[in-house]
């Protein structure tokens, strides 16, 4: 198709709005209301344009381009009118300092500093220099502005954590409102009032914590003026320097745009034009990347224990004195653990040092999530029979969404992103929860089962489809029969009892799961961590191969689908961190060198211990030496996220203090245990030797994901051929008389490494707590608790403490708690004997007592 | 607060998103006013966040957040109204019954408000109590108004 712009024809694909195509053929046209991932509000009028034939002047951001129109966008009649429309909107927003006569002077001698407060000019603004209404007011050369002045005279909202909320400010373009409702689904804001005395605003003018606010920042980074900004940073200065990295604290990896300042970060935000998080984050990447990296309880030096304290010592006196003391011990007396939010650079190093330096066989993962990972549970009979590579785009294209196990808003923001993009499309979203989470707001179906009933929920589901589709040509398939076999002991009359759930909804549910284009299966940590082992990984593979769906497994941390590539050809033989613990309370293990985190701090019995990691906690205290690891931002790393994505960050910053990447302490106490194989130059020899050593990843070359082409992990699978046998267990988790409620434990991953994120940044800790304890108001009255009181909690795996949190989200007899793996977390004591052991048993669902505590 | 009417209004076959300012106006004629427990009932029914509802609420005029009083006296300060004495009248009333406009007197009795056009311009000044429509009105007819109300003892 073909039009005319400004008396040039160009032509043009699509449904585009006039708008969008005049910056693609380099026209700027002024816009403070419209934003690229918003649908057209024509709210602010400056991107008025002419048309010729139409009446007046539409805006080009709300009209869509057709076949042979004429277009202006700078005629001088336009330009009076987008300048009157502008100083209309200066004459609510403190503009004195944007039609200054001295502007200019002022800009480079600073002549007439101070003279004007956040009220009438931008000198203090917090957003000086990176205001979007300034650069209006210059390329519309505003001089004057004929309307006399108002202020609106609002207290600037601070009670909330990371940012100010100035609605003086405010040029009620509504960006924030719709991007909190249209692309995050938290509707958290909203206009409030109406005409003039109109504002942004939240129920009953709360907090934005009361008001369901995530702090994804969404709003903070699309505002035009001052009107929101970080806290972190008010009166900083301009960034001199942009550079990007990959944000550590989920299975995402989305990318950030960091700002820095002398080599220091300012603040990080979510990087706009990727195809990953396409220019949103969540608050962990948008607020908090910062804190962890500056924390004062970063590890800044080397530092060797003399007599009873940890002293700082040079990398010569610590890397030989820890080959040393290594060199005493055998293989067997040596035990290694790492952590799925390492790099695959530092995972790989870190195994072949057991193998080749240690010799040791006693290496296990970090007990965050690990040990019940969300991959093994896919694994039947040692085989991998479901690709675990997707896309995240597909999701948004699917017909049925199948939500299991997960609280998505809080565990994959970005994930959740592309749900609601397809559940504003039109797509059925059924959620299976016990507890009300913000998904089940948008779900079409809400499956409220009862907890832990959720492999029984999958088998009466799949018996209910195999019912309905009996024309579906499955018999042919592997394991059809057995799997048919299985399902024989669920009877449908005894659903309800089981599940909760009536016939009815878990036949509707079938039938749009059964709805022609593709469904998808997502899941996570709260299904695969379910008592009965693997169960509900194999049950929803057969639903999925039922609906000739996907499956789409979100592991929670950084590098977890990485660790699973690069050790789990091997890892069937690794240990499990609590048999390490009991080796060593045997006096087998006799030094320990963990990289990750160890549940146990004040029960561990090593002759000498290494920590090696980026953040001081009670196990750092007991090592003897202790190695700085340099964070994501200071190094050279290849991630693989949830979706199987290969991606590779270069550092941002130089490393704080003495910092070092893993893989080079480790590549240097080999060289002086004398072993081969370890001279690495750079973390791009190692991956090199990655590629060649691991066909998952050998497509993963430096050069290619340098130039930032899309690599995916390979997988030799299209589609899983077999169904599997599904095994129930006799009985769910029941209250007692002893243990009157159910205690749901959700799994947040709000750490990095050794640190939880909540002791960095005590915004979070006001967004979820760990020891926040959910519990509804009519149980709270039984007992006699209020909000905020503290309790003791027990089970028969143990007991803990927390704070009473009243919420309607959760029901009668439930009770709800946020797990989070941290090792000054109180929950340890109740994990003790779950976590890993073979005797797995659920820590999802618990049978518990409560006391006020 | 009755939560068992609130429920009644709320907890109707009505879960459409479209449904909320009915169920507003419901809530707003049992109660006098919209509580914040209503608030955030009709958002868990509704599946629409309480901001977006406060949002609605707070646009029309039909809706209060404060308890009104048992009688919502409204003076039409419309352009014909206007020229022919509403404000006047306005700050009249505002003494006689000590309250500013928007406010409910002490004794509960009467809300005050005014209102752009009630659209019978011809009988302006106008005056409208609760349904009952007052025309012509003149300072002198000020008190016998009240009065009526004052003394409609229940």
């Amino acid at each position: 198709m073909k039009l005319v712009l400004n008396g040039k024809e160009i032509e043009f694909e699509g449904r585009q709005t006039i708008l969008h195509l005049a910056r693609k053929n380099g026209v700027f046209i002024p816009s403070l209301c419209d934003h690229d991932r918003l649908t057209p509000f024509s709210g602010c009028r400056l991107c008025l344009v002419e048309i010729e034939g139409r009446r007046g002047f539409p805006p080009s951001c709300g009209t869509y381009a057709e076949e042979g129109m004429n277009i202006k966008t700078h005629t001088p009649q336009l330009k009076k009118l987008r300048q009157q429309i502008l100083e209309l909107i200066l004459s609510e927003h403190p503009s004195s300092c944007l039609i200054c006569s001295e502007k200019k002077d002022c800009d480079d001698y600073k002549s007439t500093i101070r003279k004007v407060g956040e009220t009438t000019g931008c000198v203090l603004c917090p957003n000086n220099g990176r205001c979007e209404l300034q650069e209006v007011v210059e390329t519309l050369e505003i001089k004057n502005v004929h309307f006399p002045a108002l202020y609106r005279e609002f207290e600037v909202k601070k009670k909330d954590p990371f940012f100010d909320r100035n609605y003086n400010l405010c040029i009620l373009c509504g960006r924030c409102v719709r991007m909190c409702h249209e692309v995050r689904g938290a509707s958290a804001i909203a206009f409030v009032h109406r005409g003039s005395n109109e504002v942004i605003g939240t129920v009953f003018d709360k907090t934005l914590v009361e008001a369901g606010c995530q702090f994804c920042g969404a709003c903070v980074d699309t505002c035009p003026t001052g009107a929101l900004t970080e806290r972190a940073l008010k009166y900083e200065t301009l960034r001199d320097e942009e550079s990007k990295t990959i944000c550590p604290f989920c299975g995402i990896g989305c990318v950030l745009d960091v700002d820095l300042k002398n080599g220091k970060i300012l603040s990080t935000h979510p990087a706009n034009g990727t195809s990953l998080n396409r220019g949103q984050a969540c608050v962990k990447g948008r607020f908090i990347s910062k804190d962890v990296v500056y924390t004062s309880k970063r590890i800044t030096a080397p530092k060797i224990r003399k007599g009873k304290e940890l002293e700082e010592v040079g990398w010569d006196e610590a890397l030989d004195f820890v080959a040393r003391k290594l060199k005493a011990y055998k293989g067997s007396e040596l035990a290694l653990i790492d952590s799925p939010q390492m790099s695959c650079e530092d995972i790989y190093v870190s195994r072949k040092f057991s193998k080749e330096a240690l010799k040791t066989k006693n290496v296990a993962v970090s007990p965050g999530y690990a040990p019940q990972s969300i991959y093994s549970s896919l694994i039947m009979n040692n085989s991998m029979q479901f690709p675990l590579n997707f896309k995240l785009k597909d999701i948004a294209k699917a017909r049925t969404i199948f939500l299991m196990g997960i609280d998505l808003t809080v565990s994959h923001p970005i994930v959740w992103l592309e749900v609601l993009e397809a559940v504003r499309n039109g797509a059925n979203l059924v959620v299976v929860s016990p507890t009300e989470l913000a998904s089940t707001r948008f779900a079409t179906q809400w499956l409220r089962n009862k907890a832990g009933s959720e492999i029984h929920l999958l088998g009466y589901l799949s018996k209910i489809i195999l019912e309905q589709e009996e024309a579906l040509d499955l018999r042919s398939i592997e394991g059809y029969e057995t799997f048919l076999k299985s399902l024989v002991k669920l009877s449908l009359e005894n659903m309800m009892e089981w599940t909760g759930i009536d016939e009815q909804q878990l036949r509707d549910t079938a039938l749009s799961l059964l709805e022609e284009g593709p469904a998808a299966f997502l899941f996570g940590m709260e299904l695969t961590s379910l008592s009965q082992k693997n169960m509900g990984g194999l049950a929803l593979q057969n639903l999925a191969h039922l609906t000739s769906g996907q499956l789409y497994p979100l592991g929670l941390e950084n590098n977890q689908r990485g660790h699973f590539e690069l050790t789990h050809l091997t890892s069937k033989k690794d240990k499990k961190i609590d048999n390490i613990k009991h080796s060593m309370e045997d006096g087998q293990i006799k030094a320990l060198y963990v990289m990750g985190t160890f549940p146990w701090p004040k029960k561990i019995r090593a002759e000498f211990i290494v920590f090696q990691g980026s953040h001081e906690n009670d196990f750092s205290q007991k090592a003897d030496v202790v190695f700085p690891a340099a964070t994501f931002a200071e190094m050279c790393g290849t991630y693989v996220n949830i979706e199987g994505r290969i991606q590779r960050s270069s550092p941002v910053i130089e490393p704080v203090g003495e910092a070092k990447p893993d893989w080079w302490i480790l590549a240097q106490l080999a060289q002086r245990l004398k072993r081969p194989g370890f001279n690495y130059k750079k973390s791009a020899d190692i991956l090199v030797e990655i590629q060649k050593n691991n066909p998952g990843l050998k497509k993963a070359s430096p050069e290619d994901l340098k130039k930032g082409k899309e690599i995916f992990v390979q997988e030799g699978l299209e589609a899983a051929s077999q169904f599997f046998s599904l095994e129930f267990s006799p009985s769910i988790p029941k209250k007692s008389k002893r243990y009157p409620f159910l205690m749901l434990n959700d799994y947040n991953l709000d750490t990095y490494r050794s640190l939880y994120l909540g002791d960095v940044s005590r915004g979070l800790g006001k967004i979820r707590d760990p020891e926040w304890i959910s519990l509804c108001p009519e149980d709270a009255e039984k007992i006699g608790l209020e909000h905020g009181d503290s309790v003791k909690i027990s089970s028969e795996l143990g007991k803990m403490s927390g704070r009473v949190r009243l919420t309607n989200t959760v029901s009668e007899g439930i009770v709800k708690s946020n797990f989070i793996w941290s090792e000054n977390q109180i929950f340890h004591k109740m994990i003790l004997k779950p976590l890993g052991s073979d005797d797995f048993k659920s820590i999802r669902v618990l049978p518990v007592k409560i006391e006020r505590g | 607060m009755n939560n068992e009417k609130l429920e009644k209004i709320i907890d109707s076959s009505r879960t459409d998103q479209k449904e909320l300012i009915h169920i507003l106006h419901d809530v707003q004629s049992e109660y006098g006013y919209i509580p914040p427990e209503a608030v955030t009932a009709i958002s868990r029914r509704l599946k629409v966040s309480e901001s977006e509802i406060f949002g609605v609420l707070t646009f029309y005029n039909a809706f209060s957040l404060t308890p009104k009083g048992e009688h919502v006296m409204t003076v039409c300060m419309g352009t014909a109204c206007h020229v022919r004495g509403g404000p006047q009248i306005v700050e009249d009333i505002e003494r006689k019954l000590d309250v500013k406009v928007g406010e409910t007197t002490a004794d509960n009795k009467f809300t005050l408000e005014t209102v752009n056009c009630i659209g019978c311009c011809a009988i302006g000044p106008v005056v409208v109590v609760d349904e009952k429509y007052y025309s012509n009105i003149t300072l002198n007819k000020i008190d016998p108004i009240i009065n009526e109300y004052k003394e409609d003892k229940s």
